[in-house]
């Protein structure tokens, strides 16, 4: 049983085709029992985000499950495969695993560490499960890749630092005021950034947004975007007094807060800091408005160079979460290939119960003569002897280091115990304890 | 068994230590354990020591020193458990640590002076102790708030941005610490003032009660010490000297304090040796 995965992401495909590929506009989970059911062994994922559409199944064909997932996208999606065949990827096994938990890391993602890729890999397991397309295989890769997420963002610092220029300075925001409820924020002149930026605080929880602007309707426009009040230009600096944060993002090619003005809001009358985000460029805000006190005077270019160390520092963690991503996969090799050699074991299991049993049974009229504590204690005794020759063919079975030698070793055994030979029949042959605590059948 | 919450302590700072720089909450949590159990086998020690002379111990240097640092570790806990910051914590335990060295190698021998029975006197010492476990907080937050300032003022957003607390967090809990110790230092001078009338008109022949007058070295630093912290608060609220303006007259006033604790009381005072 292998694991099996076909896809398309931005590393890949263009947009426009990605678009045409993509899931989640219709129900994901019809599209996930479709695969489960016509197109792989019971199990099948569906990962459908912006940047990827990608399907992972459990089959024992990989190459034929590629022609067939193939139509399938064809079919679901009416394209022709001549359409999307070369931008397609496939990977299989290890190279399927080391491809989720890459993208569960967030390391095949646009902007390398983001954080809402491992939900959507989330989510997306949690739809094929309630729609039970899950099995064994696929429920130990998820997980798996869940863990690797969760270790790349606690033991790296892959994901940390913000890495646009509005999340920067709510980060700076909160690292001046702690929590920002209760915070006045004043946004001048609306443009894109000042409106990300008032958004992002509004979510943080700020207290009041007051948006002035030469053009009332664009004031108007951003103050019910951000769930604020619009101020009109002349009643600015009136604004200004009661502002614990300000953006200033105007078209004005000369400063329109000067030293003066800042300083009529700060000193005695105020004692908590003001932090000034000056976007625009020609900047709004005189620069040695920095050299007050209480002032702190970030500009778009203070701005953009935290974003570009944030940045320079996640590229230095990629390294390390690359190592954890390679330390995952190998533990889900290995798992793997121990469930490779499960059937086999159990089957030499039933095999040495079977001759037990019908060992016992023969000489049953002579054990009869024994009281039901001696029988008892031959039947305990032969079950140990048992136990104990299966146990280390067990434990090399299921610990063998590659594809090849484990099916020649359990293509050996097989043949040594004439384990696919009918037996003959004997009572409760399927009570049969494997001795694993969770026995699966694949 | 006086060397027990040193250990636990120096294990705690260690963890602080590497959760500050690691920023790994289990290490986090781990520092935190370490501090509080040392705080318990502490108050264990202090336990035994109140029951040997009947008071809480402060009539040695030494042993006012380690009632000292048991008060801090206390006050800190409480200051790191209401805020869930732990990022002070790799400061305030070198303090800790340090000065617990001193009674843990210096024990020195109690005293029952019967002087020292009188309520009045312990109830004098312990608020003092309280008063400057608060104000060496308090000058630690100071510092703190000093370095954040700095890297956001220069937009060097580096190593102890990432770490440290808020600015506004940083100087309300400073402000929490300096009224706090304020308010327990003038407790304890009043009460001190107080009981050295009492005990003067029971016993008027004492020397170390005739010395304790203003210009004895450790009263007059107390009392300087009291004017700087009075002085902070007042800036704070009438002349909105918050941020670095508090942070440098907390800083500055625990100078004193330490001034008056370690070197004064070991060389110069008259008033305050019992023989």
């Amino acid at each position: 049983m292998h694991v099996f995965l076909l896809g398309v992401s931005h590393q890949t495909a263009p947009i426009d085709l990605r678009e045409r590929l993509d899931f989640s506009s219709r129900d994901v989970g019809e599209a996930v029992e479709a695969v489960a059911a016509r197109y792989s062994a019971g199990e099948a994922v569906v990962l459908s985000t912006c940047n990827r559409s990608e399907i992972y199944i459990a089959s024992d064909d990989p190459v034929r499950a590629q022609e067939e997932l193939l139509d399938f996208l064809c079919s679901y999606h009416q394209l022709p495969a001549e359409a999307f065949r070369s931008h397609v990827f496939v990977h299989t096994d290890d190279a399927a695993s080391r491809h989720l938990f890459r993208v569960a890391a967030g390391l095949d993602s646009l902007v390398v560490g983001e954080p809402q890729i491992l939900g959507q890999v989330k989510d997306a397991y949690q739809v094929a499960a309630t729609h039970q397309c899950v099995g064994p295989l696929l429920t130990r890769l998820f997980h798996g890749s869940f863990g690797v997420g969760k270790r790349v963002r606690s033991e790296t610092g892959l994901g940390e630092g913000a890495i646009s220029v509005a999340y920067a300075a709510v980060a700076l925001a909160r690292k001046i005021f702690g929590r920002l409820d209760g915070r006045g924020v004043l946004v001048v002149g609306a443009g894109e950034i000042s409106t990300l930026t008032a958004q992002h605080l509004r979510s943080q929880g700020v207290g009041t947004i007051a948006i002035t602007s030469r053009t009332a309707a664009h004031a108007e426009a951003l103050a019910s975007a951000v769930n604020g009040h619009a101020v009109p230009w002349s009643e600015m600096r009136g604004a200004l007094a009661s502002a614990d944060i300000v953006i200033t993002a105007t078209g004005s090619q000369r400063p329109i807060l000067t030293r003066a003005d800042i300083e009529a809001v700060t000193g005695r009358g105020r004692s908590a800091p003001l932090f000034i985000i000056d976007i625009a460029v020609p900047r709004d805000v005189e620069a040695s408005v920095s050299e007050i006190e209480q002032v702190f005077l970030y500009n778009v270019d203070d701005l953009q160079t935290i974003v570009q160390e944030n940045l320079t520092r996640r590229a230095a963690e990629i390294s390390r979460a690359e190592a954890i991503v390679t330390e995952e996969v190998q533990r889900f090799t290995a798992w793997r290939r121990s469930r490779g050699a499960v059937p086999t074991v159990v089957a030499l299991r039933q095999r040495f119960e079977q001759i037990r049993r019908s060992e016992l049974q023969r000489l049953d009229s002579k054990l009869g003569a024994l009281p039901p504590d001696a029988r008892a204690r031959v039947d305990e005794v032969t079950r140990l002897i048992v136990e104990k020759l299966l146990l280390t063919p067990t434990e090399q079975l299921k610990a063998l280091p590659d594809e090849e030698t484990q099916i020649a070793y359990t293509e050996a055994v097989s043949r040594l115990f004439a384990l696919r030979d009918e037996a003959p029949a004997s009572p409760d042959a399927d009570e049969v304890d494997t001795g694993q605590p969770n026995r699966t059948r694949s | 068994m006086t060397i027990l919450p040193l250990l636990l302590y120096v294990a705690s700072g260690a963890a602080y230590g590497v959760h500050f720089a690691r920023r790994e909450p289990a290490m986090g949590r781990t520092a935190t354990t370490l501090l509080l159990v040392g705080v318990l086998a502490h108050t264990f020690v202090i336990g035994m020591q109140t029951m040997e002379v009947r008071h809480i111990p402060f009539a040695n240097p030494s042993r006012a020193i380690s009632t000292f640092v048991w008060l801090l570790t206390l006050s800190y806990l409480y200051l790191e458990i209401t805020t869930e910051e732990r990022a002070m914590g790799v400061f305030i335990l070198p303090i800790v640590v340090g000065l617990q060295t001193i009674p843990a190698l210096f024990p020195g021998v109690e005293n029952a002076d019967p002087v020292l029975d009188s309520p009045w006197f312990w109830v004098h010492v312990a608020s003092l102790l309280c008063a400057y476990a608060s104000f060496a907080l308090a000058s630690v937050l100071g510092l703190t708030y000093m370095l954040q300032f700095k890297e956001i003022k220069k937009k060097h957003l580096g190593y102890l941005y990432t770490r440290l607390p808020s600015l506004l967090t940083l100087d309300t809990m400073n402000s929490r610490a300096m009224t706090v110790g304020w308010v327990f230092l003038t407790i304890g001078v009043v009460v001190g003032i107080v009981w050295t009338a009492q005990a003067r008109a029971v016993s008027p022949d004492d020397p170390n009660l005739q010395a304790m007058v203003f210009n004895d070295p450790k009263i007059f630093i107390a009392m300087l010490t009291w004017g700087v912290y009075s002085f902070g608060l007042f800036a704070r609220s009438a002349l909105g000297w918050t941020g670095r303006r508090a942070a440098w007259l907390s800083t500055v006033g625990f100078l004193i304090v330490l001034l008056n604790f370690l070197p004064v009381s070991y060389f110069v005072t008259t008033s305050h040796t019992f023989q």
